[in-house]
């Protein structure tokens, strides 16, 4: 049988299995070694200086008992309740106004992504400053004009919520983009057919325009998904997890398990964890809106 | 009688020469042996070291030790593990945390001190008992106690003065009761300029190293985290300890925010400051002009007996892969002796763990120039170190958690934020069983 | 919709967008004090931050870092990528379609779950704290391969079987058929990698300690979070507004180019 199959391999395909080595190789080593080790890992205990330690199931009833990380899917679930429709709204809307005539189309596009391309780690060092609870200048504005200044970062139920809101500012260029090109390719008979039959706009928006996006909305969704269960520098670089771990996320989580606290088998059943979350998450996602749009 | 001596040395010496002879390579090695210190990368600590291994070598050419400080990008703990793990760790070290032993054990890092002949007279003819005990591992020493830093409450006279102020306050409520005339806005903009005392409101573990953790080794009276490897802090102490705290910050004596703008004592901004001695030198350098004193931190008032604090203690350790056991324990005691400790105070301002600091007029001429080093001194007999427990950074860093949820924002009560750092930590110790 | 109305949201828009960097930029350049002012101009601008920050951090030599670290990395995923890319596109060979399967199967898979083991392994191999280990685990990219394939599945085949009947090995169809036609997707593919490569800052922390050797994001991160600003708002400005002015300027004059890619990107995706 082993025989049979290893035979299909012929000798005439070697020049093809030369333009795929790379990535065989690369993906036994990045890939299959990774995943494989990390479900040895995960039975084990292990701070690198000493031997590894056997620990069976521990790691597991641990994750079980974790409050602290579901707290940090928590955070994440708020992080995201927040981003994804902030996005898609605030997206849509300029990638309307955008599509529509308007002069200087390249320039507002341009100036609309120039947050997207730069590091995140400048993004996020910038808008610590903004919202710095004495020196910001979100606050100055404020209580210049007579209103009482926000603890954007210093609270707990805020801290969160702002992330969401730099994040929104940070990537909200990619999905104009996105929203674009969706609405170019919406033909433009639909809506002198919707016109013809007396259709308002708003109508032709809701009927026309909005299920056409569907699946840009999607993709918008998976990946503000993947991206916020990735949170991990803003967090880091702007409260450490605070005030009160309600920033704190699954990737700082890992972080500080693996590299402050040395808990490398930890760590890996976490990452594994995660992992499981996200894909999950997804698949609902899909789920959930392939229902809405097929009604 | 002179000469005679000197002739029978003579003779010895050429004995011992002719009888090495015959083994050249036996010979070469015992006058090449060569020992590796690290010491604190300080510049202090550095200066120190040099010249201490500066006269080992003077008196000792045929055992040189040769000083390497550690790099100071990462903490020393990190660089002590990763040189256990490549094998490549010196023979002596003298920046040892009390507190990593644990780990350095569990690797197999370090040799066992109390297995030289003499460890328990060195070791009890320098540092009080109880002290000492605090150090064991188990069944052995694998530390030496070199120095301590307790960490102590100073204050701003001026400050105090100025808010009609004349006793230093010595308890919670005397503290409290400062707090609320000291904390005042000065320039009439609305918010506060001159506050009662500051802490960095980040859960930060370490940073409960000084204000949860000495408060509560002086509230209970000298208990630390643990008591027979069980966690043993819920309790009155504890909770006074998380009470004081919240009520400094719901008060306002306390800022709420991350201060910016440079350190506030030195900037004559707050009155009050829980240290050690090196701040000493810190504020004859940046802050000449201040007038302050030290006292133990302040204790629940209905406390009653001496102040107990964290001694924040480096010791002193040999590492299992030094080839010349016996040589580097020499050169251990060597480190220790009365001369030296006294080089330790002089050249670094730090207090070697003596129980004689007050008594021996060796050092009597130091502390006569020193005043302020005076009090540490006293206070060098009644200190307590971290447990050694596995994952203590987990552990404070629990701890930290609830402090900032308690104390910092006052959204849970003492006794409920003390009992889930308690639950916590108990997760933490059973995880590592 | 006015139009008056629409420039005035569009407007709206650019200030929110591009008012923050300027503010930023204009914030390590003002005195401490006049930072939290709204206003861009202060009466006593200097550059004294800039020269602190590159006093106290190799800010020049972590440039250098990410500039060599992002380049290899590009080089290796077009030219790995267009390789599996023509392969899956062009030749026929048995386990094709596995191939592919096990592209998209490995794109899926979240990176929290490979990161710790990833690290394990640099730390086993003794390369942390290398260019290597900071170069490996990116050459390759199951995006990039994906978007290769699409475009050259749109060659036309005459093209090759010509190439072919000249005695053109694969390799030499690849390298001086199809390359020239292939600017557009080796020009997204390369800002693509180059982006993501440049900001990548994770993986920087974690396998390199050595400061000599950081990228220039993860130099910053540790000047930020390590307390060696002492708390001065315009170093923490002078030190981001360094690590965003190469970025910056690139985007400048390229900016056409960054938006394709990222767009076609999030269609693939």
């Amino acid at each position: 049988m082993i025989r049979k199959f290893l035979h299909k391999f012929r000798a005439s395909d070697r020049n093809s299995y030369w333009f795929i080595s790379p990535y065989v190789i690369f993906f036994l080593a990045f890939t299959a070694y990774p995943l494989i080790f990390s479900f040895i890992l995960m039975f084990h205990r292990w701070n690198i200086v000493s031997p590894m330690e056997w620990v069976g199931l521990k790691n597991f009833e641990r994750l079980v008992l974790d409050s602290l990380f579901l707290k940090s899917l928590g955070n994440t679930v708020m992080f995201l309740l927040i981003h994804i429709p902030l996005q898609i709204v605030v997206a849509l809307g300029f990638a309307l106004l955008l599509h529509s005539r308007v002069r200087f189309r390249g320039l507002f596009r341009a100036l609309y992504f120039l947050p997207v391309v730069v590091s995140g780690v400048v993004v996020t060092i910038l808008w610590q400053q903004l919202y710095s609870y004495d020196y910001g200048v979100l606050n100055s504005v404020l209580s210049s004009l007579g209103l009482p200044r926000m603890p954007w970062l210093v609270d707990a139920s805020f801290a969160m919520p702002s992330i969401a809101l730099m994040a929104t500012w940070k990537n909200v260029g990619i999905y104009i983009i996105l929203f674009l090109v969706g609405l170019q390719d919406i033909p433009s008979e639909l809506y002198e057919a919707a016109a013809i039959d007396g259709a308002s706009r708003s109508k032709q928006f809701f009927r026309i325009t909005l299920p056409m996006l569907n699946p840009t909305m999607i993709v918008i969704m998976v990946l503000s998904t993947i991206g916020g269960f990735s949170l991990f520098i803003e967090p880091y670089v702007m409260t450490g997890g605070g005030p009160m771990q309600s920033t704190l996320s699954g990737m700082l989580y890992i972080y500080n398990q693996a590299f402050y606290f040395n808990h490398m088998g930890y760590a890996a059943t976490l990452g594994f964890a995660l992992a499981l979350v996200i894909l999950a998450v997804v698949v609902i996602q899909r789920k959930v809106i392939e229902k809405d749009s097929v009604a | 009688m002179a000469s005679v001596g000197i002739k029978l040395h003579l003779l010895a010496a050429i004995a011992l020469f002719l009888g090495g002879c015959s083994d050249h390579r036996e010979s070469a090695q015992i006058s090449s042996m060569e020992l590796t210190y690290w010491p604190a990368p300080n510049p202090e600590e550095i200066r120190l070291a040099d010249t201490l291994v500066g006269v080992w070598n003077r008196l000792h050419p045929d055992i040189r030790v040769r000083m390497q400080p550690i790099p100071v990008s990462q903490s020393t703990e990190e660089v002590l593990l990763a040189a256990i793990a490549g094998k490549t760790t010196p023979d002596v070290c003298s920046n040892i945390l009390p507190g990593a032993m644990l780990e350095y054990t569990s690797a197999g890092g370090l040799i066992a001190l109390d297995e030289f002949s003499d460890f328990d007279s060195v070791a009890l003819g320098r540092t009080p008992k109880d002290v000492l005990e605090t150090f064991r591992s188990g069944d052995h020493y694998f530390q030496i106690p070199w120095k301590t830093n307790p960490v102590m409450m100073f204050y701003n006279l001026r400050l105090l003065e100025e808010a009609g102020i004349t006793k230093l306050p010595k308890t919670y409520g005397e503290y409290l009761a400062a707090a609320r005339t000291v904390t005042r806005d000065t320039n009439g903009d609305g918010q506060t300029d001159i506050w009662m005392g500051e802490r960095d409101i980040r859960p930060i573990w370490w940073q409960r190293l000084f204000d949860f953790f000495p408060f509560y080794i002086a509230a209970s009276g000298g208990k630390t985290l643990f008591e027979n490897g069980s966690v043993a802090f819920v309790n009155k102490s504890s909770e006074e300890v998380f009470q004081f705290f919240q009520d400094c910050y719901r008060n306002g004596y306390f800022p709420h925010t991350y201060f910016q703008g440079g350190d506030p004592f030195l900037l004559e901004k707050k009155a009050s400051h829980i240290s050690g001695p090196w701040e000493v030198a810190t504020l004859r350098k940046f802050a000449p002009q201040m007038r302050y004193d030290i006292v133990p931190v302040p204790v629940p008032d209905d406390y009653r007996g001496p102040v107990y604090t964290f001694g924040n203690f480096k010791n002193i350790a040999i590492f299992s892969t030094t080839r010349h056991p016996r040589e580097a324990w020499e050169f251990v005691k060597f480190l220790i002796t009365a001369e030296h400790d006294l080089l330790l105070l002089e050249i670094c301002n730090q207090l070697p763990i003596r129980g004689d600091l007050t008594a021996n007029p060796l050092f009597g001429d130091y502390f006569r120039r020193n005043p302020k080093m005076t009090t540490f001194a006293r206070q060098a007999a009644f200190t307590r170190e971290m447990d050694a427990a596995p994952d203590l950074k987990e552990i404070f860093d629990a701890i930290s958690q609830e402090y900032e949820e308690c104390c910092v924002y006052g959204k849970t009560p003492p006794a409920e934020a003390i009992r889930a750092a308690a639950q916590r930590t108990q997760l933490i110790v059973n995880w590592n069983k | 919709m006015k139009a008056a109305a629409k420039y005035l949201i569009l407007l709206l828009g650019a200030v929110i967008f591009a008012y923050p960097f300027l503010w930023m930029i204009a914030g390590s350049l003002k005195p401490e004090l006049e930072i939290s002012k709204l206003s861009l101009w202060s009466d006593h601008f200097s550059i004294r931050n800039f020269f602190t920050v590159i006093s106290k951090v190799p800010v020049g030599r972590a440039f250098l870092n990410s500039l060599l670290v992002s380049l290899s990395v590009t080089v290796f995923v077009v030219l790995f990528g267009s390789m599996v890319g023509y392969a899956l596109a062009r030749l026929k060979f048995f386990g094709q379609k596995m191939l592919y399967v096990l592209i998209l199967f490995t794109m899926m898979i979240p990176f929290q779950i490979t990161l710790i083991p990833q690290y394990v392994m640099m730390v086993k191999l003794g390369l942390t704290d290398t260019y290597l280990s900071l170069i490996a685990p990116s050459m390759m990219s199951g995006l990039s391969i994906l978007l290769f394939r699409q475009f050259f599945m749109s060659i036309p085949q005459s093209l090759i079987d010509a190439a072919r009947l000249d005695g053109c090995s694969d390799a030499g169809i690849l390298f001086r058929i199809i390359y020239p036609l292939a600017k557009p997707v080796i020009i997204t593919v390369s800002i693509l990698t180059f982006m993501t490569s440049w900001n990548d800052v994770l993986w920087p922390l974690i396998v390199v300690r050595d400061r000599s050797l950081m990228t220039m994001p993860q130099l910053v991160t540790i000047f930020v979070t390590g307390g060696e600003a002492e708390s001065q708002l315009g170093l923490l400005l002078a030190a981001a507004t360094l690590l965003a002015l190469p970025v910056i300027i690139a985007y400048a004059f390229f900016q056409r180019y960054f938006i394709q890619s990222m767009a076609s990107s999030g269609i693939k995706g």
